[in-house]
């Protein structure tokens, strides 16, 4: 079994009384909680925090974990040879030789239930014999085109599972999600059943996948809508032009007016993503008007003919 | 739905759930989501003329319900401390929403 350092994770001392572990619980909170921080991997770091906290905050877990001994984090230990009956954990059969496996919070926080064998993973469940298994949130990242054609995911989630003898152990379990076509960012997809084992003949846990999209090279989204920056020749905005663009089914072509200019959009009808409920978003093509940075004398020359021609002012809003 | 997957739902606004099925998928008490709607955190999109047992909601309020569920115990936070942060949690993200969409627009 490995240890965990859980007055070391909250950051207080080994005789820190209740309240001082409940202070520094919430101060870590506040900064980690995956809800409001945006901290980077704030998510395990929460994790910790709570889990500290879990076995700190509770006078018989405290006591059961400083009786184990002090170690450094992540060393192999092995609780002393008097600790399981002090503690009535492990149960019939289950002797430290075979803790190796066992995870030092799945172990402590099975203690009053009658032995950690009919506790319950980690999770936010309370205690009883039939628990209903833990929910799992995950995030999947998808690219732009397998959210809008839909596809399959494998999603390896890491449960507490009982093994044949009895024993708990942490492993890794792949649920296998079909994204529908129409999923967007932010969006939450529910699939029942697919979280933690429930308990005591308790319902499983429900799997809860956040759909993000990664970053598009050329595709921006916005909610069911794409966004494309289309640059265009000085000329091309002046005089108008019919120019190919790409969608996410091939190239289509974009008229783009006479007298165009940067910024402006230009709707594309039905080629954004699709909907969940049916139709599709649309495209957009963002003009951005580019000028040569290399110019020919000849360019240069018809230039200087425009600018001895054009009566144009662009800024006369000036005064 | 084919074989070899489950009965998974997308969240989207077409989709509702019963208070109960809130309750169920929250981790709040269908009691906390009485009170959260009176303050305003949720809101019924049908049944409302019905008493609180034939509510309707977006399937979206499960996200935020175990949000607020979360929240709760994780900060001990009473339900009206609580209404005060959901509501600020929603406001921040309609405004990165917002942001995000102002932003697919700009030219880079």
């Amino acid at each position: 079994m490995k240890y965990k350092d859980y007055y070391k994770i909250l950051g207080v001392e080994r005789t820190a009384n209740e309240e001082q572990i409940k202070k520094a619980y919430r101060k870590l909170a506040r900064k980690y909680h995956p809800d409001v921080s945006k901290e980077k991997d704030a998510e395990e770091k929460f994790k910790e925090v709570s889990e500290a906290y879990e076995v700190l905050k509770d006078a018989e877990k405290r006591k059961a974990y400083d009786t184990m001994g002090y170690y450094q984090p992540g060393q192999d230990f092995r609780p002393p040879p008097d600790w399981e009956q002090q503690f009535h954990a492990g149960g019939g059969g289950a002797g430290f030789e075979d803790l190796g496996d066992i995870d030092l919070f799945d172990l402590l926080s099975g203690l009053g239930r009658g032995g950690f064998r009919a506790g319950g993973g980690p999770g936010r469940a309370g205690g009883g014999l039939r628990m209903r298994g833990q929910d799992y949130e995950v995030t999947a990242h998808l690219s732009v085109e397998d959210a809008a054609r839909g596809t399959e995911l494998e999603i390896p989630l890491p449960v507490t599972e009982m093994t044949e003898d009895g024993q708990l152990r942490r492993t890794t379990r792949t649920v296998k999600v079909r994204i529908p076509k129409g999923a967007t960012d932010g969006q939450r997809l529910r699939v029942p059943g697919k979280g933690g084992p429930g308990h005591g003949g308790a319902p499983d846990g429900d799997l809860y996948v956040n759909i993000q999209l990664r970053p598009h090279d050329l595709f921006r989204v916005s909610g069911h809508d794409l966004y494309l920056e289309v640059p265009v020749a000085p000329w091309e905005a002046a005089l108008g032009a019919d120019v190919q663009v790409p969608t996410l089914d091939g190239r289509v072509s974009v008229k783009v007016p006479p007298g165009s200019r940067a910024g402006q959009k230009l709707r594309v009808r039905g080629k954004g993503l699709p909907r969940p409920g049916g139709g599709e978003g649309d495209l957009y093509a963002v003009l951005q008007v580019v000028t040569p940075s290399v110019l020919s004398e000849r360019e240069k020359q018809l230039y200087r003919d425009l600018q001895q021609a054009s009566t144009f002012n662009p800024r006369a809003h000036f005064g | 739905m084919s074989s070899g997957f489950y009965d998974q739902a997308l969240f989207t606004e077409h989709l509702e759930v019963a208070l109960e099925e809130l309750a169920q998928a929250s981790g709040l008490s269908a009691h906390e989501i009485v009170e959260l709607v009176e303050y305003g955190v949720f809101e019924p999109v049908s049944g409302t003329s019905a008493g609180a047992s034939g509510w309707r909601f977006s399937a979206r309020a499960i996200v935020m319900g175990r949000r607020a569920s979360r929240l709760k115990a994780d900060f001990d936070l009473s339900l009206s401390a609580l209404s005060l942060v959901m509501t600020y949690l929603q406001r921040i993200e309609e405004m990165e929403a917002e942001l995000a969409r102002l932003r697919a627009q700009l030219l880079r």
